[in-house]
């Protein structure tokens, strides 16, 4: 029997997307590492949105929330808005559900 | 924007003389010299430093609905390290204390001279309070 551990991320989703982003050859070691790093981003990240959204007086975690965390990791800028890195970064499903588009009919989707 | 020029240096010079002080306490205190290049150095870290301080203070603010910056805001800009926080957060207990010592003796001193104030009145107060405090 197996020991129920923490959720967390794919090692295999980690490791494709570690790998395509540095264009190299990585150890195994190296990649251990990287999930480790990914764990402890994950946990400051959580205690990070929680401040954010305690201090805007709210329990639920919102996408202005993130959008402030964002900005203090130095990755949402005046010259690179949180859309950009959206269209950049996202597939387009994603991209569908985050970012309003003007349809046909005066209709934007998805309604706010 | 010239003018912006000229504020912006006399800025720098303001801090460029405090700076100079805090490194003289230091250099006595630890018993090294800081050369000149190195307090222009840091007094120019100290200047760029600033900038981005108020513009996250700013982002806070702003995400918590409000354009004044408040004590909270301060505590989230010093989250990111440990014992920084620590400091500012016992640092910010202090001035609230006072805060609250200025302002019983306010209340006391105007109950007594012209009656109540609207709460509205009172939180202005204390809003001036926290600022000539942290200036």
């Amino acid at each position: 029997q197996k020991k129920p551990h923490e959720p967390q991320l794919p090692r295999s989703l980690i490791k494709e997307i570690f790998s395509h982003f540095v264009k190299m050859p990585v150890t195994r070691d190296a990649f251990k590492i990287v999930e480790k790093c990914c764990e402890r981003y994950f946990k400051q990240l959580s205690n990070d949105l929680e401040a954010y959204a305690s201090h805007a007086g709210r329990k639920t975690v919102e996408v202005a929330d993130l959008e402030v965390l964002m900005r203090r990791q130095g990755l949402v800028t005046d010259k690179m808005p949180l859309h950009v890195l959206i269209e950049r970064y996202l597939p387009l499903e994603y991209r569908k559900l985050l970012i309003p588009v003007a349809m046909s009919g005066n209709k934007v989707i998805p309604s706010k | 924007r010239a003018a912006h020029g000229a504020l912006s240096g006399r800025l720098k010079a303001a801090v460029h003389y405090t700076v100079g002080c805090l490194c003289q306490e230091v250099a006595e205190d630890k018993d090294v010299e800081f050369s000149k290049q190195s307090i222009a150095a840091i007094s120019e870290i100290t200047f760029r430093q600033c900038e981005i301080f108020a513009k996250d203070l700013e982002m806070f603010a702003r995400h918590a609905k409000r354009t004044t910056v408040n004590t909270e805001d301060v505590k989230l800009l010093a989250r990111r390290s440990n014992s920084l926080l620590k400091y500012i957060t016992q640092k910010s207990e202090e001035l609230a204390s006072t805060n609250m010592e200025q302002k019983e003796k306010k209340r006391k001193k105007s109950s007594a001279a012209k009656g109540e104030r609207t709460p509205g009145e009172q939180e202005a107060a204390v809003t001036e309070n926290e600022d000539s405090n942290m200036a």
